[in-house]
């Protein structure tokens, strides 16, 4: 429901697999072939020869480092902050409004997200099949959907969480004039297990 | 944005995992290594001791590793190689949850395969004359296996224990839809 970029995620870690299996394949090659390690044995001086060189041609005035380790520092701190940033984006999406009217010559309707959360909410809190439910609203392909999680006692048919929640929803609709899409999400959890259970027979 | 593509990515969304922890693991793990790599070239600036190595050793180091002995690097390589596959393999997959969907007319509807399995254990139950907590259900993607132990000295029938699962599946209409297994056990279980 979130808009949690999933593609970058599964990108991220796609590619941080890649690598990581590359360099180890690499290493153990260098450690088990001897034509790979002759190889390396030949071309990784030069390689390091022109790093190092690459270093002295950059001193830091006349403290003996470089400019080169500033550079490699910078970059190193612009990719935490990419990181960073990538990981507070998790989970984001929740949307403060339910719906917002096109403006007339008398002014412009904006009705809250809370509206539908309270209305609702206070249906579903007073049923005893319910341990928990969470009326929330998200932005989804620029459109609001409200999300409506409920945690189940044990036991509990499905079928009537689903009618008993889609009537909830069909009375909401009918005081709002409109039909907000909506998702049910219907859950056991742990919780459900700790608790009183309804017994049948 | 028509309903119909609004409700085709929220089910999808709402049935396969966004794979977020991994991705805020490994973003952790890249966060804590920059992080190190620039405290030893911080402390090889000022002239500080390293805390394991200075920048320039690690360099020489990757330089003369085709020399060096080579049980390290090959350790290190299978390591890497194993935290590859465990980060490829995830990041690949689809990744479902249990869960599934099951037919709404006024929302689309998502319900954790624990649900859909303690709903049918109590009917199972009640229509076999079982114990509830002698009733197990486990669902997977395509299939309900319930399984029922007798309470001793009560017979359980089989078919009306098949018939209240097949009827509570059709009335829940779980997409992908689930195949009933009922499996009785021969020894029954005093009291319960």
């Amino acid at each position: 429901m979130n808009d949690t970029n999933r593609a970058l995620n599964r990108a991220l870690t796609a590619v941080v697999g890649v690598l990581a299996l590359l360099v180890g394949a690499a290493l153990i090659a260098i450690g088990t072939v001897p034509a790979i390690a002759a190889g390396y044995r030949s071309t990784a001086p030069a390689i390091h020869d022109a790093i190092t060189g690459w270093l002295k041609t950059l001193p830091l005035f006349d403290t003996g480092t470089s400019w080169g380790w500033i550079l490699i520092l910078a970059v190193l701190v612009l990719f935490v902050i990419l990181l960073l940033s990538f990981i507070f984006r998790q989970g984001r999406g929740q949307e403060p409004i339910l719906l917002r009217e096109d403006p007339t010559p008398a002014g412009t309707t904006i009705i809250d997200s809370d509206v539908a959360k309270q209305a609702i909410q206070d249906t579903l809190d007073g049923r005893p099949e319910f341990i928990a439910s969470r009326v929330s609203t998200y932005r989804v392909h620029n459109t609001p959907v409200l999300k409506i999680s409920v945690t189940c006692r044990r036991g509990v048919s499905p079928r009537e969480v689903t009618s008993l929640i889609q009537n909830t929803l069909t009375a909401f609709d009918a005081l709002l004039g409109r039909e907000i899409p909506a998702l049910i999400q219907i859950s056991g959890g742990f919780r459900s297990r700790m608790t009183r259970t309804t017994r049948t027979q | 944005m028509s309903t119909a593509d609004i409700y085709h990515r929220i089910l999808r969304r709402e049935l396969h995992s966004p794979r977020s922890v991994l991705a805020i693991t490994v973003s952790v793990v890249l966060i804590l290594l920059c992080v190190y790599l620039g405290a030893e070239i911080v402390l090889a600036m000022l002239g500080y001791r390293a805390l394991l190595a200075t920048p320039q050793d690690m360099l020489t180091a990757l330089g003369t590793l085709g020399s060096a002995p080579v049980t390290m690097p090959i350790i290190v390589g299978i390591v890497l190689m194993i935290l590859g596959i465990m980060v490829l393999i995830p990041a690949l997959t689809p990744g479902r949850r249990a869960r599934h969907q099951l037919a709404g007319t006024r929302a689309a509807v998502v319900v954790d395969d624990e649900v859909i399995a303690s709903a049918l254990a109590r009917h199972a139950a009640h229509a076999g004359n079982a114990h509830p907590d002698n009733t197990v259900v486990s669902i997977s993607a395509h299939r309900a296996i319930v399984r029922v132990t007798p309470t001793s000295g009560i017979l359980v029938r089989e078919e009306a224990v098949s018939d209240a699962v097949q009827e509570q599946l059709a009335a829940f209409e779980p997409t992908p839809s689930l195949r009933s297994t009922i499996l009785v056990a021969s020894a029954g279980k005093v009291g319960g």
